[in-house]
C-alpha cells in the first residue's frame, strides 16, 4: 500500500516539476540566484548519486586500486574528455568494467 | 533512435531491482510507466528497501528531478503556447534525454510531432527494458550482483563531465562527492539529497564570489 503511495506520489512530483513551466498562464518566474542554484542541479545531484556507487560498493569504503567501480569511473571520465562522445564513453567504460570484474 | 538503446542497462536494473527489493512486478512496472524518470526510480527503490519513510522518498524525488524545472523553463517558448493536450502530454515526456534532443530549436525548427515521436519511443523503450528486468529479475536470482549499477555511474559520469568546465562546477562536484561518500559511510537516511544539495550550494557561493573577482 505504502509503495503504491510513494510511486504515484512520485509521478505526481515528477510531473509537475516537468509541467509547471510548461503553463502559459503561469505568471512567477524563478529569481536569478534560483536559476543560478538550479544550474548546479545536474553536476550537484548526480555526482552524489554516483558517489556512494563508486566508493562504496558493498556498502563498505573501498579505495583500493583492485576496486573495479572506481578505475572503471576514471576510464569513464578519461574517455569523455579524450572521445568527447557520451555515448561511446558510457558503452566502452561499462565493458571495461566487465572484463575488469571477470578478470579480477 | 541509438540513444533509446542506451536506456537498456537503465531500464534492466529499474526492473530486475524493483523485483530485488521485493517490489511486486505490477509496483516495478509502474514506477516506470507513472513516474518515467530513471535516476529517481533507482533510487527510490533503494530507499524503499533500505526502509526509507515516503516523505523522505518524495523529497529526494523533488529534489532529483528538479532539472525538469530548468527544462521547462528553457522549452517554454515553444511548448506553452501549444494548446493543452500536446503541453500535458509533452510534459510527461519530458526526459533528459527529450531535452537533449530538442533544446536547439527555435520556434521555426520545433516540431510537436518529432518531439511526440521521440519522446514516446524512450518512454515505451524505457518500458519494455523494465519489463525485461521484471521478468529476467524473477527467473534469475543474483541478477543485481552482475553490478549493473556501475551503468548508472557510467552514464552519470558522461553526463557530468562535459559540463565540468568552471571552477565553480568542480566544487560542486568535489563538494558533493565527499559529502555523499562521507554521510552514506555514516549511513544518514537523506545522504544523497543533503551532499547533493550541499554540492548546489557550494557551486552557487563559489560562482558568487568568483564573478565578484572578476
Amino acid at each position: 500500500m505504502m509503495v503504491w503511495a510513494v510511486i504515484f506520489g512520485m509521478g505526481i512530483l515528477v510531473f509537475l516539476n516537468r509541467y509547471v513551466f510548461l503553463e502559459p498562464r503561469l505568471p512567477v518566474r524563478l529569481s536569478s540566484n534560483a536559476r543560478q542554484f538550479l544550474g548546479f542541479a545536474v553536476p550537484g545531484m548526480l555526482t552524489a548519486i554516483c558517489g556512494p556507487i563508486v566508493f562504496m560498493p558493498d556498502k563498505q569504503l573501498n579505495l583500493q586500486w583492485d576496486n573495479p567501480y572506481l578505475l572503471s569511473s576514471l576510464v569513464a571520465i578519461g574517455l569523455v574528455i579524450y572521445t568527447r562522445n557520451t555515448l561511446l564513453s558510457m558503452l566502452l567504460s561499462m565493458a571495461f568494467f566487465f572484463l575488469l570484474r571477470w578478470w579480477l | 533512435m541509438p540513444l533509446s538503446l542506451a536506456t537498456a542497462p537503465w531500464g534492466l536494473l529499474a526492473g530486475s531491482m524493483a523485483i530485488e527489493a521485493n517490489l511486486t512486478p505490477l509496483q516495478g512496472q509502474g514506477l516506470s510507466t507513472i513516474v518515467f524518470a530513471g535516476a529517481a526510480q533507482l533510487v527510490a527503490i533503494g530507499m524503499l528497501k533500505g526502509g526509507a519513510g515516503v516523505f523522505s522518498i518524495l523529497l529526494t524525488t523533488l529534489l532529483l528531478t528538479s532539472q525538469h524545472l530548468l527544462y521547462g523553463m528553457s522549452m517554454r517558448h515553444v511548448i506553452s503556447p501549444l494548446p493543452g493536450r500536446w503541453r500535458i502530454g509533452l510534459g510527461f515526456l519530458l526526459t533528459d534525454e527529450l531535452f537533449a534532443l530538442t533544446s536547439q530549436h527555435d520556434r521555426q525548427q520545433f516540431n510537436r510531432w518529432y518531439a511526440l515521436g521521440v519522446g514516446l519511443t524512450f518512454y515505451i523503450a524505457w518500458n519494455l527494458f523494465t519489463l525485461a528486468g521484471i521478468v529476467l529479475g524473477s527467473s534469475i536470482p543474483g541478477l543485481e550482483h552482475l553490478g549493473l549499477d556501475f551503468s548508472i555511474a557510467a552514464t552519470f559520469i558522461a553526463l557530468i563531465t562535459p559540463v565540468v568546465r568552471n571552477v565553480p562546477t568542480v566544487v560542486c562536484v568535489a563538494v558533493s562527492l565527499f559529502c555523499s561518500v562521507l554521510f552514506s559511510y555514516w549511513q544518514w537516511g537523506s545522504a544523497l539529497v543533503l551532499s547533493g544539495l550541499a554540492g548546489m550550494m557550494a557551486g552557487f557561493v563559489c560562482n558568487k564570489l568568483y564573478r565578484e573577482r572578476t
